[in-house]
């Protein structure tokens, strides 16, 4: 059953994965970043796409930062706290400049979608300057580019999402133009997930958000358009897991985009900044809690049972 | 006597930060024995207080809702203000029921869980919605265990940026909508399936659950806790770190630090203290006095106000009337109110000794974060209401509950109509709409039916015809709330904006800014037919930039042309700051046929937005003796923005400058200047030169004349520097000659200021010298082996040191030239430690009162106690009931140490390297209006800004108390950490009269009061200057602080001017009209020689001419106290003082 969902899976992204060289490979020690908008940053509250690429990625010590952010643009529009895109573009560099991710999967263009095609052209010079700018902040081996989930129609009284849709049809031929120029990895997610299509069972609660069910298929999705074999984990494992990759994100969470940034490394730390001294002290309790997905990861690891 | 500073003390800043850490003087943390707390509460007669909940069976409650069973949810923070690295996730939701219904909670519920700071929870839709730092969600409980079943995140991307900002306050709108706050630091991104919704600052959002819909409602507010609708869905909110009391929130509307906003509406209550939380009192249960008003918690001061509003135009009055409670317990905080099913008023109490984090370490170990408390309000002898199970109720028992008075019941029997759903009760409740038989219930039903997500346009229609305004208003607001439900939409808002009621016409545009058309625009403009209100224009003025992109091709392609109506296309091109019509407005002023109300607006029209040609035809009209003024000086500012080149011909504007007509030189000579008009040279150095010139022809004489370059301009620049007629006239040539020859102007400066033994510069030297490229360097090598009096060397340290770039060379070379002693000094935790104990016990906040009233302080002209003060500063109204001792000793020493938000100023340097530093008063696309330390507004044109950027620096300069002996000090402190305690330095609500005009010494009097006697004061007198003075903050008039004339003999009389509302039936009440003559205008009034007055006041115009008071300190020292009381001589409203 496994088996045929990521086959499945490798079909229907198979003709999006671009270029067709080298199948994508996780290394021993990768740090991967997950970097976009709303729906990344969700991600890490439900853990399924990180869980299945480290079960799948099937290597020790792979560690996984998220730094998805509600409403983000390619230009760091949200990133950018009391001074605007400029700023969160800085923001964003640093972070990079600081973690020097070896493989970043990139989630843009969901919420640029609702610019309409007018926003086309901004959004593809700002999605060159910001790969222009992973490049020369972190040079990763690997740059994954996903093009935004696909949203469905729930009906009234939420609204009619279809031309929602062909603005993230636009947006997402966008990226993979992109990633043809550039010969970076291209998944097609919209197409993936079936763009938009009517489905029995919603995979968003609100034609937009994807639910858990929601995300579970999104993470074959991108297993499958990566050509990784799924690896699903054993019964009463799996959960363990995700929770565990959760908490880890929550306190990298709280690490590096805290609460109280005004007064820990803006215009007011001459008053709170001192406090800010308390921020690496969340770096060995993400490491620890890592030590524990690597324990889980390696306990979940299916049993080769001999015949 | 020692200087206090001659105690030693470390010079070095680095300690400061850690100060408060390392603060072992917790001597004032109240005992948090509930028993101890409650016997420090004062109540009004009849009223009783008991503890609902307390720790630990609650603790750090946020905010708090009701639900329609009667319990009681609540947010409880532990965590806050910050999550520390071994600290999980771990705040709560509880509930809280009185199961015997005795007033007291018998059992508490853990809702959820593990969250991250929550600061609002409403339960509604079969669960609850809770605002979890970045995130709203809802926690629905399908089985009813009270148990939430999981978390669904409704909406994400709000800002963390500090954790007292975060979204709050919850509440539903009588609509079904879900509104809630976020605050100043705040920049939220939410992506919706409407679109990305972003707001940045702080602002009021909307949100309809079913739909996902999220909008922005208003803007701005510094930290508003509070937000309510009253019965008619006209909403309010208070603000935490604001000041002005209730604050009408209409759609759209921007208050204060809102980012970019170019105009801000103001609160009701200005000169209030900080204010969180907000319910609206009703229901049998309180006393008719309560009944209606507005309860909101001063949560420094520990106590909760109580305003009364009142209709007035297309706003609200808000009367403060006595306190419902307050509390000498330094640790009650009340933060959130609301009135329970039992009718009684219910506070929920943070409960902690200090509050707030962004001043106060986060890990203070003063800090309270595990109790809590819910306080219950409830009267002696006044009825309860029934509680009906709501879920038991048939529909027609629901309705009975939406049309009577109690609010806890209306409001949840409208949740249990939602509750049952559109297809379940829909029908029912439209026909009850319709039906009702009066406008109130009509709303209700209208109300009902909105909460099950559905419009009932012909209810509507109906409340659209009532002879009620406020239900007219309140039709409006449906269709503004959901104008695709009406087809007719626009022309029922076209017709509202003619509406009799100004209220009802604001409701109108906010409708109309909703709509798509084009025709839209012109129906809202029309509302300019009618007298115009603050709001009104603000309204108005948004929707027209708002939806500029649609109506602004048509009225430029001819499509539209808003029926030609001047004022409507004023207005507009006003809004946007564009030129529409042009032409036709300056052939309308060169013909005379325009409106002279219009006449203004249209000439800064022509000059802000008009082309070379037209900017040419508004100059020649400036021959006009009525239109010089205004032509010459919007030309000037035009030019400084615009850069507007010079017409051809110039010698109109040259024969301009011999205008006989008073006032046109200024201008005229500016733009002369600006444009570089040499041949107006000879004029203006003649007029510089003439000794009977007004100071202001100096300035601009001498500013056309440095802009009009050349050896000629030095050399003028130079000899009236040197020999000047007056030392402002020679401060004046220096203004203008340090910016073509910095050394020089220095040299001169440096004698201009030696003579200022009074320690003032009122030509502004220093300023003039700060604000320049290469200034303070001129400055400081030109003081080089110099000394000044110290005084006016204190004063240069003062600019100096608030200036955006501190120069500390300058800085040096003053302390040197002043024999002064270094400003900024940090106290060692044991220095500090005894000097609050000193404050504690020897400290007399009688004397500090008066020496915070000294001049040379200056403390009142930054600071307002209440509404009287100046604005530049936070207002200091509760700083002692909200700021520990040591905060407000290091505010005194090291201001730039804790800034207060809102306060913190904004460094701008120009293209031409000149700087401003100062709070920004208003923007818009041209200008920054700055507003500088001492109060003066800067317009910076923005094409000359080179770059801006938010200062660490205070605006409050540092070693203002530096000539303070340590017992003054001492008596300072104390007087600052008494104010807002319960006790004398409170500022209540009176009916004391407290902001006045003082004279200021004049020559003529000592000539001639023998003559004229103390009438003299009334006339009309240019040069008589008058300064703003205070009452105490009890109210009383110290006349011995006065500044005094001579009198006949040894008299000396000090003089206070007046003015008072207009109102009927009201007088004013002096407390002893001993050695007091008074005057109404310039009539005198007839008094007592000694003893209690009231002298009734007039109706009409003739009541606000300003009253004149004059008083023999020679043989009056007793405090003088007026007040405005009933005119039967009884005080009106708040306690009299002792």
């Amino acid at each position: 059953m496994l088996k045929i969902l990521s086959l499945l899976a490798c079909w229907s992204l198979g003709t999006a994965l671009l270029p067709a060289a080298e199948a994508f490979r996780f290394q021993e020690n990768d740090l991967v970043l997950f970097l976009g908008d709303t729906w990344v940053e969700r991600e890490q509250r439900d853990g399924h796409i990180e869980t299945a690429l480290l079960m799948s990625g099937g290597i020790a010590n792979l560690r996984f930062r998220n730094l998805g952010w509600s409403g983000d643009t390619v230009e760091c529009e949200a990133r950018g706290y009391f001074n605007g895109a400029k700023e969160g573009f800085e923001r964003l560099t640093a972070a990079l400049s600081e973690l020097q991710p070896s493989v970043v999967f990139l989630g843009y263009g969901g919420s640029a979608a609702f610019g309409g095609p007018e926003g086309i052209p901004a959004f593809r010079q700002g999605y060159e300057r910001l790969l222009d700018r992973i490049g020369t902040a972190a040079s990763p081996r690997e740059i994954v580019l996903i093009s935004p989930p696909p949203a469905e129609n729930p009906g009234a009284p939420l609204p009619d999402l279809t031309a929602h849709n062909r603005n993230l049809a636009l947006y997402r031929d966008v990226i993979r133009d992109l990633a043809a120029a550039r010969k970076a990895r291209f998944l097609d997610l919209f197409a993936a997930l079936g763009a938009g299509e009517k489905r029995d069972r919603p995979l968003t609660d609100n034609g937009i958000h994807y639910t858990p069910d929601g995300y579970a298929l999104m993470a074959s999705k991108i297993v499958g358009g990566l050509g990784l074999a799924a690896v699903e984990p054993r019964p009463m494992h799996g959960d363990r897991l995700r929770e565990t990759i959760n908490a880890k994100n929550r306190l990298y969470f709280h690490q590096w985009r805290p609460a109280n940034e005004t007064y820990l490394h803006l215009f007011r730390k001459h008053e709170q900044g001192n406090n800010a001294a308390e921020l690496p002290l969340f770096e060995p309790l993400v490491k620890a809690k890592e030590m524990e997905i690597e324990v889980l990861r390696q306990v979940a690891q299916p049993k080769q049972i001999a015949q | 006597m020692k200087s206090f500073f001659s105690v030693p003390l470390l010079l070095c800043l680095v300690g400061v930060p850690g100060l408060v850490r390392a603060q072992k003087a917790m001597r004032d943390i109240p005992s948090p024995d509930p028993k101890v707390q409650a016997a420090g509460f004062k109540l009004p007669a009849g009223a009783r207080i008991n503890l609902f909940a307390s720790d630990p069976m609650i603790s750090k409650p946020v905010q708090m809702n009701w639900d329609s069973r009667g319990r009681l949810w609540l947010v409880s923070s532990g965590l806050y203000p910050h999550i520390e690295p071994f600290q999980e996730e771990q705040d709560r939701v509880l509930v809280l029921e009185d199961l015997d219904r005795d007033g007291a909670a018998d059992k508490v519920s853990t809702y959820a869980e593990g969250l991250h700071i929550p600061t609002a929870v409403i339960p509604g839709d079969g669960g609850a919605y809770v605002a979890n730092s970045e995130e709203l969600l809802f926690l629905p409980d399908a089985d009813g265990d009270l148990r939430a079943d999981r978390r669904d995140v409704m909406l994400s991307g709000f800002g963390t940026e500090d954790t007292h900002h975060l979204i709050h306050t919850l509440r539903h709108g009588p609509e079904g909508m879900l509104y809630f706050n976020q605050s100043i630091y705040i920049h939220s991104h939410v992506e919706t399936p409407w679109g990305v919704r972003r707001l940045l600052g702080g602002g009021v959002w909307q949100f309809r659950p079913e739909t996902r819909r999220l909008e922005v409602y208003a803007k701005g507010l510094v930290n508003p806790w509070g937000l309510i609708f009253d019965e008619w869905g006209q909403s309010f909110a208070t603000d935490g770190a604001g000041g002005e009391g209730i604050n009408f929130v209409f759609p759209g509307a921007v208050f204060v630090s809102s980012p970019g906003a170019s105009r801000v509406i103001s609160g009701l209550n200005p000169g209030s203290p900080k204010h969180c939380g907000l319910v609206r009192l009703d229901g049998k249960h309180l006393p008719d006095a309560l009944r209606g008003c507005l309860a909101t918690a001063d949560f420094r001061g520990s106590r909760v106000n109580i305003f009364r509003l009142e209709r007035n135009g297309s706003t609200y009055k808000s009367i403060q009337q006595p306190d419902l409670v307050s509390s000498t317990h330094r640790a009650f905080r009340p933060i959130d109110l609301s009135v329970g099913p039992d009718g009684a008023v219910y506070i929920a109490d943070w409960y902690n000794p200090i509050i707030q984090h962004g001043e106060v370490d986060f890990r203070d170990p003063r800090r309270d974060h595990v109790h809590g408390r819910i306080w219950r309000i409830s009267f002696e002898n006044r009825p309860v209401p029934a509680r009906p199970d709501l879920a038991a109720c048939t529909g027609p028992e629901l309705f009975a509950l939406l049309s009577g008075h109690e609010p806890w019941a209306r409001d949840f029997a409208r949740q249990e109509l939602r509750r049952r759903g559109l297809a379940k009760v829909g029908k029912e409740v439209i026909a009850w709409a319709d039906g009702a038989k009066d406008d109130r219930t009509r709303l209700e039903g209208i109300w009902a039916a909105q909460a099950l997500n559905h419009v009932p346009g012909d209810a509507v229609r109906v409340l659209l015809t009532s002879p009620d305004p406020m239900a007219r208003a309140a039709g409006l607001r449906v269709i503004y709330q959901s104008p695709g439900a009406f087809s007719d939409a626009e022309a029922l808002l076209g017709n509202g904006v003619h509406d009799p009621d100004p209220l009802v016409r604001l409701w109108a545009v906010s409708g109309l800014a909703q709509l798509a058309s084009v025709r839209s625009v012109g129906l809202a403009l029309e509302v300019l037919d009618h007298p115009m209100e603050a709001n009104i224009d603000f309204a108005l003025w948004t929707l027209v930039r708002d939806r500029q992109a649609q109506w602004l091709p048509a009225f430029e392609k001819g499509e539209m042309n808003l029926d030609r109506n001047p004022e409507r296309i004023l207005f507009a091109a006003r809004a946007l700051g564009r030129g529409l019509g042009v032409d036709r407005f300056l052939k309308g002023l060169a013909e005379g046929t325009l409106p002279e109300g219009l006449v203004g607006e249209a000439v800064q029209l022509v000059a802000q937005t008009g082309g070379t040609e037209q900017v040419a035809g508004l100059l020649a009209l400036g021959n006009r003796e009525k239109l010089a003024i205004p032509v010459l000086s919007a030309l000037s500012e035009a030019v400084r923005i615009r850069k507007l080149t010079p017409p051809a011909d110039v010698k109109a504007l040259n024969a301009m400058l011999t205008s006989p007509v008073p006032g046109v030189f200024a201008p005229a000579a500016q733009l002369c200047g600006l444009w570089k008009v040499a041949m107006a040279r000879q004029t203006l150095e003649s007029r510089f030169r003439g000794g009977l010139t007004p100071a202001g022809d100096w300035r601009a004489a001498a500013e056309a004349l440095r802009m009009l370059g050349g050896a000629g301009s030095l050399a003028i620049l130079r000899e009236i520097a040197a020999s000047g007629s007056t030392a402002e006239h020679r401060s004046i040539a220096v203004g203008e000659l340090m910016r073509i020859s910095p050394a020089e102007a220095a040299a001169v400066a440096v004698t201009l200021l030696q003579q200022r033994e009074d320690g003032t510069d009122p030509m502004g030297i220093f300023e003039t010298f700060l604000r320049q490229p290469g200034g303070p360097a001129a400055l400081e090598k030109a003081l080089a082996g110099k000394s000044l009096p110290q005084g006016i060397a204190v004063t240069g340290v003062q600019r100096a040191s608030t200036s955006g770039n501190a120069p500390q060379g300058l800085i040096k070379a003053l302390q040197a030239a002043g024999q002064l002693k270094p400003m900024t000094q940090a106290l060692t935790a044991e220095q500090m430690g005894a000097l609050v104990e000193r404050v504690a016990v020897k400290g007399n906040a009688a004397n500090g009162e008066s020496i915070y009233r000294r001049t040379e302080l200056q403390c009142a002209v930054c600071h307002a106690i209440g509404a009287q003060g100046g604005k530049i500063g936070p207002d200091l109204i509760s700083i002692g009931a909200s700021a520990p001792v040591d905060y407000l000793i290091e505010s005194l020493l090291n201001p730039t140490a804790k800034i207060k938000e809102g306060y913190h100023t904004t460094f701008v340097t120009t293209k031409s390297g000149a700087s401003f530093t100062g709070g920004v008063d208003s923007e818009t696309g041209d200008v920054l209006v700055m507003r500088d330390a001492l109060g003066a507004l800067h317009r910076v044109p923005k094409v000359e800004i080179a770059s801006r950027q938010i200062s660490p620096i205070s605006l409050m300069p540092a070693g203002l108390t530096a000539s303070l002996r340590e017992d003054e000090f001492v008596d300072l402190v104390r007087f600052l950490s008494e104010l807002g305690k319960e006790g004398p330095y409170k500022t209540q609500p009176s009916d004391h009269l407290r902001s006045f005009s003082v004279l200021l010494p004049h020559q003529r009097v000592r000539d001639e009061i023998g003559h004229y006697g103390p009438a003299i004061f009334t006339e009309p007198v240019s040069d008589y200057q008058w300064l703003p003075f205070y009452s105490q903050v009890s109210g009383l008039i110290p006349v011995t602080e006065l500044p005094q004339q001579i009198g006949r003999g040894r008299d000396r009389l000090g003089v206070l001017r007046f003015e008072v509302p207009t109102g009927t039936g009201r007088g004013l009440r002096l407390n002893d009209a001993s050695q007091v003559t008074l005057f109404a205008g310039s009539e005198p009034v007839a008094l007592p020689a000694s003893g209690s007055v009231t002298v009734p006041l007039k109706d009409g115009p003739a009541a606000s001419s300003p009253f004149t008071l004059v008083v023999n300190v020679t043989a009056r020292t007793a405090p003088l106290e007026i007040r405005l009381v009933a005119g039967s001589g009884k005080a009106e409203g708040g306690e009299a003082k002792p």
